[in-house]
C-alpha cells in the first residue's frame, strides 16, 4: 500500500490509551493481550486491556482476524421440504488490528497477494477493507527475530495504516494512509505535533535492530538455486528431525493454506474452511490414495520454497517476513533461515542435482 | 461446529428457562439394554420420553467419541447401558468397556461435565423395570443440572490462580560437570557407532537459539562430537525410533529418565523390540521450559536408570544389567496439588477454565506430532467417514481433539510431557494427562518400566470397581 503523507504526532503513553478508549466506541477492536501467560491477539473491550509495548510479539500473528481458523461460507436448512441458503453474516463494525507488529502487517499483505489477486475471494476482501490496522515498531529485536535478513524492516511501513514508533517514553504517530487518517482525525487532546527530526529517528532504529539479529542475509538470487535444487539430496538431511506437526505454518503470518469441509446433520449444516498446512500429509493426499509429497522431508521443502522460492517475478518479496516464530515454536528446533542456507550451501557445493 | 447446526441452543447450566426439558441421548448395547428397552416397551411402562437411543453392537464398540459427539451435537445428557459383567455376548466387551468409562467419566469431571450428566447402567434383556427406572432417574439429574454450558471462549471471565509448584529437581550440576557428562556421552555414543552396537545414535545437536537443541543423527562414529547435553535437551528423542529403524537393526538413542517411560511403553505395545533399540541413559541436570526448570523435573532426581543399556554419568560409562522389572518411577509430582484444587472448584469454572485453554487451540497437531506414544500411521482426528473429531478450529472441535487424544493415551502415556512443551497455546495437557494417570494409578494400580506389563486399559479384572454404574 502506498504511503500518503499523513499527520504525525507525539503522544505519551496515557494519550495513546486515550486514543485506544476513543478507538473502541466506533469500531472492534483487536489488540495483544495476555491470557493464561499467553499473549496473543484477542478483540478488547477495555483499553487497558491492550498490551502495547516497545517489543516482544504475540505467540502467533494475527491474520486470523482476516482469515480465521474457520468459518462458514454458507450455512443450509432443510425446513418444510425446502433448502434455505443463507449467506455468512456481513461485519457490522469496522475492524482496528492494533499495535500489530511490522513483520505481521507486512504478512497481512503476503496473505492478500493470495485472496484478492486474480479471483477475489470475497469474505476476505469484505473483511480487509473493513478493517486498519495500526502496527507498533520494535524498538528492540527477540531472539528469534530475523526480518531484516529477509528484506523487511522492523520499523517498515507495508501494511499499515496508522505507525506507531516507540521513541524515549513516548510513541511518534504517523497517519500512513486515508484509513489511518481516518482514525487519526485532526489528533486528540494535548498531542503534540511531530517534528522532522522525529521521523528522522527511524532509520537509527532499523540500524539498532538490524544489529541485534545475528544473521546473515537471505540473497534474492537463492531462490533460483533453491528450484533447481529441488531434487537435491539435502532436503532429506535438512528436515530429518521434522516431526510433521503443523505449529510453522499456523503461527506463521503469511501461510495461507487452507481445507473446505462440511459439517452438518439432518436438519442444517454449513461449508466450512478451515486452516490447514502443507506438512500434513492430508493436504495433498489424492482420492485415488496418490500423495504427490508422500514423505515429511518433501512437505517441508514446500513449505520453505513457497517462502523463499516459487516467485513469478524476481523482485517479489520473499514470503517468510522474518518474524522468526516458526524457528522459536518448533518442537524439534528446525530452523527455516538456516535451513535456506544449508540447501544453497550443498547445491552450489555438489551440483543442484547431487544426491547429497 | 457453530449453533446453526446444533439443535438445542447451549445455555448456562443451571440456568434452565421455564418448560425446559433435557435432551438425553442413550447409547445402547444391542443385546442387553436395547431388548430391556423393548420389554419395557412391551410391558407398557412408563418413563419419560427424553431418550433418543443409539444401537451399538456392545458397551466395548463404544467409544468415548461417541458420547463427546453426543455432547458437542448438543445433547445435555449421556446414558451409556449394556450387559452386566459376564453376560457379554462377546465374553468380554462390557469389561474392557467398564475400565474406559470409569476413566473417560473422570476426565469428564475433571474438565467440567458435571457427573449428573453422565450415566452408565447396566440393563439386561430381562430388566424393563430397572430401564424405565434408569430413564427416570437420568432424566431426573439431567433436568436438574440444566442445559448444557456452551462450548466456547468464556469472554470476560478473569480466570484461574492455581497453586505454585514446589519441587527440588534434580542435583545442580556445574559447567564442568556438565562438560564431563558430555565428553563421556561422545565416548559412549562413539564407541557405540565404532564397534557396531548400533548403526545411528539418535541425540541432541546444537540448536539456533540460546538453548535451544535440535535432534541429530549421527552414524559416523567421528561426528560424535556435535552431541550436546544440558538443559536445552527437551526432545524425547524415542519419538524417531521407529522411523530410524528402518533399513537398520539397532538404534541407539540418548534418553533422559522421563523419556524412559515411552522406550518401555513402544516395546510393550509392539512398535519395537527391545533388542532393535539401545538406550543410552545420561545423569541428567533437568530442562528448561520457557525461562525455568520443567513442571516434570521438578519431582525427578536426573539419575539415569536401570532399564538403560548404557548409563553416562559425571563419573564415565556404564553398562547396566539391573532387572527392569523391579524399576519403577516414584510418582509424586508438583502438579497434584493443581489438579487437587481444580477438583474443589465447582464444574462451571473447571469447564471455563479449560474452554479458556481450548479456545486457543490451533489444532497443528504438535502434541501428537512429539508424542512418542502417538504412532498410529492414521489418526482418528484424519477419519472421515463420519469426521468424529470436527475439522474446525472452534471451541466444540478444539474440545473434543484434546479430549480424545488424552483419552488415548490413558494409561499409556509416560509422562514426559513433550505435549505440553510444544503446544504453541500453552494448553495444560500435562494437567489432564497427569489427572488420567494418577486415575489410573488409584483404580488399577501403577504401570512402571517393565515392558512386560499390560497397561491397564486393554486390560480388565472381573472384580473392577463399578460403584458409578447404575
Amino acid at each position: 500500500m502506498k504511503s500518503v503523507k499523513g499527520s504525525s504526532w507525539k503522544l505519551t503513553e496515557a494519550q495513546l490509551r486515550e486514543w485506544l478508549r476513543g478507538l473502541l466506541e466506533e469500531n472492534h477492536v483487536v489488540a495483544p493481550v495476555e491470557e493464561d501467560g499467553v499473549v496473543l491477539f484477542r478483540r478488547i473491550a477495555s483499553a487497558d486491556d491492550a498490551i502495547v509495548e516497545a517489543s516482544g510479539k504475540t505467540r502467533w500473528s494475527p491474520k486470523e482476524f482476516l482469515f480465521p481458523r474457520t468459518e462458514a461460507l454458507y450455512r443450509y436448512t432443510f425446513a418444510g421440504g425446502a433448502v434455505q441458503i443463507e449467506d455468512p453474516p456481513v461485519p457490522e463494525k469496522h475492524q482496528v488490528l492494533f499495535a500489530v507488529r511490522s513483520c505481521d502487517a507486512s504478512g497481512l499483505v503476503r496473505l492478500d497477494e493470495i485472496f484478492l489477486s486474480g479471483t477475489k475471494d470475497l469474505l476476505y476482501a469484505a473483511r480487509r477493507e473493513n478493517t486498519s490496522v495500526v502496527t507498533a515498531a520494535c524498538a528492540a529485536a527477540d531472539p528469534e527475530c530475523f526480518c531484516t535478513a529477509v528484506g523487511y524492516s522492523p520499523v517498515g511501513e507495508e501494511g499499515s495504516d496508522v505507525q506507531l514508533v516507540p521513541l524515549d517514553g513516548v510513541w511518534l504517530l504517523r497517519a500512513l494512509t486515508d484509513k489511518g487518517q481516518a482514525l487519526v482525525g485532526d489528533g486528540g487532546e494535548g498531542w503534540k505535533k511531530a517534528t522532522a527530526a522525529d521521523g528522522k529517528t527511524l532509520p537509527a532504529i532499523e540500524k539498532k535492530v538490524a544489529g541485534q539479529i545475528d544473521r546473515g542475509p537471505v540473497n534474492q538470487e537463492w531462490s533460483q538455486v533453491l528450484e533447481d535444487g529441488f531434487e537435491h539430496g539435502a532436503w532429506d538431511r535438512l528436515a530429518q528431525h521434522c516431526l510433521g506437526c503443523s505449529v510453522c505454518a499456523y503461527v506463521c503470518p503469511s501461510c495461507s493454506c487452507f481445507d473446505m469441509n462440511h459439517q452438518g446433520n439432518a436438519w442444517c449444516g454449513e461449508q466450512c474452511r478451515s486452516w490447514d498446512a502443507c506438512t500434513f500429509p492430508l493436504f495433498t493426499h489424492h482420492a485415488s490414495g496418490h500423495n504427490p509429497r508422500a514423505t515429511k522431508q518433501q512437505r517441508y521443502r514446500q513449505r520453505v520454497l513457497h517462502k523463499f522460492a516459487f516467485r513469478e517475478e524476481g523482485d517479489q518479496p520473499f514470503r517468510c517476513v522474518g518474524c522468526g516464530r516458526c524457528v522459536a515454536q518448533c518442537p524439534a528446533g528446525l530452523d527455516i533461515v538456516n535451513t535456506v542456507a544449508a540447501a544453497v550451501e550443498a547445491m552450489r557445493e555438489e551440483g543442484v542435482d547431487a544426491a547429497g | 461446529m457453530t449453533e446453526a447446526i446444533v439443535t438445542v441452543k447451549h445455555g448456562q447450566a443451571g440456568s434452565a428457562p421455564e418448560g425446559w426439558r433435557p435432551h438425553i441421548v442413550a447409547l445402547v448395547c444391542n443385546w442387553c439394554s436395547y431388548a430391556g428397552a423393548d420389554m419395557a416397551g412391551t410391558t407398557r411402562l412408563e418413563y419419560p420420553a427424553n431418550v433418543r437411543m443409539l444401537r451399538f453392537p456392545c458397551t466395548g464398540r463404544m467409544s468415548p467419541l461417541m458420547i463427546l459427539r453426543a455432547f458437542e451435537q448438543g445433547a445435555d445428557g449421556v446414558l451409556v447401558s449394556g450387559c452386566h459383567p459376564g453376560d457379554c455376548h462377546y465374553v468380554q466387551g462390557n469389561l474392557v468397556a467398564r475400565r474406559r468409562f470409569t476413566i473417560f467419566r473422570s476426565l469428564m469431571d475433571f474438565i467440567g461435565i458435571d457427573l449428573k450428566r453422565l450415566h452408565f447402567a447396566w440393563v439386561s434383556a430381562a430388566e424393563g423395570h430397572k430401564w424405565a427406572k434408569v430413564v427416570g432417574e437420568v432424566t431426573a439429574a439431567v433436568q436438574e443440572a440444566g442445559p448444557l454450558p456452551a462450548f466456547e471462549h468464556p469472554e470476560g471471565w478473569d480466570g484461574l490462580d492455581l497453586p505454585a509448584m514446589a519441587g527440588s529437581g534434580p542435583q545442580e550440576l556445574e559447567q564442568k560437570q556438565l562438560d564431563a557428562i558430555c565428553g563421556n556421552l561422545r565416548k559412549a555414543a562413539s564407541e557405540v557407532l565404532s564397534t557396531g552396537r548400533a548403526s545411528v545414535v539418535v541425540g541432541y545437536g546444537q540448536g539456533t537459539l540460546a538453548g535451544q537443541t535440535r535432534p541429530v543423527f549421527i552414524t559416523d562414529a567421528d561426528a560424535c562430537d556435535t552431541l550436546v547435553w544440558g538443559q536445552g535437551c527437551r526432545n524425547n528423542l524415542s519419538t524417531y525410533v521407529a522411523s530410524e529403524l528402518e533399513g537398520r537393526e539397532r538404534v541407539a538413542v540418548v534418553a533422559k529418565t522421563c523419556d524412559l517411560g515411552a522406550i518401555s511403553g513402544l516395546i510393550r505395545e509392539g512398535q519395537i523390540r527391545r533388542d532393535q533399540v539401545l538406550v543410552i541413559g545420561v545423569q541428567c541436570p533437568g530442562v528448561i521450559d520457557g525461562s525455568a526448570l520443567a513442571t516434570k523435573c521438578l519431582s525427578c532426581s536426573g539419575d539415569p536408570h536401570p532399564i538403560c543399556d548404557l548409563v553416562v554419568t559425571v563419573d564415565g560409562v556404564q553398562e547396566s544389567c539391573e532387572d527392569p522389572s523391579r524399576a519403577a518411577l516414584d510418582t509424586p509430582d508438583a502438579r497434584d496439588e493443581q489438579i487437587a484444587y481444580l477438583e474443589s472448584l465447582p464444574h462451571g469454572e473447571r469447564w471455563k477454565y479449560w474452554q479458556r485453554q481450548f479456545a486457543r487451540c490451533l489444532r497443528c497437531y504438535a502434541c501428537r506430532a512429539a508424542c512418542p506414544m502417538c504412532y498410529c500411521s492414521s489418526c482418528i482426528a484424519e477419519k472421515h467417514r463420519p469426521q468424529w473429531v470436527p475439522t474446525s478450529i472452534d471451541n466444540p472441535g478444539n474440545s473434543t481433539w484434546n479430549i480424545i487424544r488424552a483419552v488415548h493415551l490413558a494409561g499409556r502415556c509416560s509422562g514426559c510431557d513433550e505435549c505440553a512443551r510444544v503446544c504453541p497455546a500453552d494448553i495444560r495437557l500435562d494437567l489432564i494427562n497427569r489427572k488420567l494417570a494418577l486415575e489410573v494409578e488409584k483404580q488399577y494400580g501403577k504401570v512402571g518400566l517393565d515392558p512386560e506389563e499390560k497397561s491397564a486399559l486393554v486390560d480388565f479384572r472381573m472384580e473392577d470397581s463399578e460403584e458409578f454404574i447404575l
